[in-house]
């Protein structure tokens, strides 16, 4: 059986590829190097992959390529390619936000219609949520996002579910929450606060440091996308989150033993289009898909710390 | 099925989604050639380039 994992040089996307190898279907990864962040990283990220049986790798653009011809063989697609950064989105930029993330959907949706697809994975966001009040927050709750990225990815996320209801295109969303571990995106909180940690810089907090979040550790992530192709609810959406809602100063606490010496924090205002809170509501995802997050933060972190060491070695 | 086989089967001009034809060892290396457009996608490293930016234009085809 063969998987089309778009953004496959990415964060989420290697380490999806990576199981699906290891869980014996073929993958066709797919990338185009957005300059978004340094193409190392992703060069990085692919590495082992390329040298894997069963595994192809296209440097493509969705926006270009010929999608119908691509998804001919191809049996689930996990759409995972998209314009990444909440505080990037606005002003001008909006205009590459909405080809990368609502048309480049668009795209792979249509070409989906004539594929014999056994699903269509989407990876949408906690970002669609905005600054909701309800915490948890389940899947039904109103969806206002704060950042032109969260708009973007709620369109799309639209647009999955009416590809599924007009021309059955069997799609499912699933909604993660602030995803890390190791190979995470260089702009992403723990990646930074790590990597300051480990070059004796200043870690740099947006806002007062009381946000929370619901972190989530990669493999519980990668599990999510395992349970979904086992047990498939076409046109619904999940809440993918770790299970806890975590202060970011009580997140920041753990680091002195975990980087085995102390850190320095300071304070910068808090960002446009980042949200107060977020927690996950994942009863539904673990009433239909079984789905039950394993890693906590302190040992998460530990595992992303080690990457972060690995990798910034000869700076 | 030899690489090659397998790209051309999946695989079209991201400018004109015309058939590509897969050249072993040309002037520009390795890579599909769009006959239509004459753009020439190369393969590095067993890794299809298929981006119109990155594709190299070629005055004559063959």
């Amino acid at each position: 059986m063969q998987c089309l994992v778009t953004g496959v040089a990415g964060f989420i996307g290697s380490h999806l590829a990576e199981a699906l190898l290891r869980e014996g279907y073929e993958v066709i990864g797919i990338d185009c190097f957005t300059d978004y962040y340094s193409r190392q990283f992703k060069e990085k990220n692919i590495a082992g992959l390329n040298t894997q049986k069963g595994f192809r790798f296209l440097e493509a653009n969705l926006l270009q390529i010929d999608l119908k011809k691509l998804l001919k063989d191809v049996d689930w697609v996990f759409h995972l390619a998209a314009q990444a950064g909440v505080r990037a989105s606005w002003g001008e930029n909006f205009e590459i936000y909405t080809q990368n993330n609502v048309l480049a959907t668009q795209k792979l949706l249509e070409a989906s219609k004539e594929a014999n697809l056994k699903g269509f994975v989407y990876a949408s966001s906690s970002s669609v949520y905005g600054d909701t009040k309800v915490l948890p927050t389940p899947e039904k709750t109103y969806l206002q996002p704060l950042s032109p990225y969260g708009v973007t990815k709620l369109a799309a996320e639209h647009l999955c579910y009416l590809y599924y209801k007009n021309f059955g295109v069997p799609t499912v969303a699933l909604r993660y929450f602030t995803v890390y571990g190791p190979r995470q995106r260089p702009d992403m909180a723990f990646h930074r606060f790590l990597k300051a940690a480990l070059l004796g810089e200043e870690i740099e907090i947006y806002g007062d440091g009381q946000q929370s979040r619901d972190f989530t550790y990669i493999s519980d992530v990668v599990e999510a996308h395992l349970l979904v192709m086992k047990r498939f609810y076409p046109g619904e959406v999940f809440n993918i989150g770790g299970g806890s809602q975590t202060v970011l100063k009580t997140a920041l606490e753990l680091l002195p033993e975990i980087a085995g010496k102390n850190v320095n924090i300071i304070y910068q205002d808090a960002q446009k289009g980042d949200v107060r809170h977020t927690a996950a509501d994942i009863s539904k995802a673990k009433k239909l898909l079984g789905y039950q997050p394993k890693v906590r933060l302190a040992e998460g972190l530990r595992a992303e710390w080690e990457w972060i060491k690995e990798i910034y070695k000869y700076v | 099925m030899p690489i090659s086989e397998e790209l051309l089967e999946i695989l079209a001009c991201p400018k004109c989604k015309g058939d590509l034809e897969y050249i072993k060892e040309g002037p520009h290396g390795e890579g599909l050639l769009c006959p239509q457009c004459r753009l020439f996608y190369p393969i590095k490293e067993d890794i299809p380039i298929m981006l119109i930016e990155e594709a190299i234009k070629v005055d004559e085809v063959k």
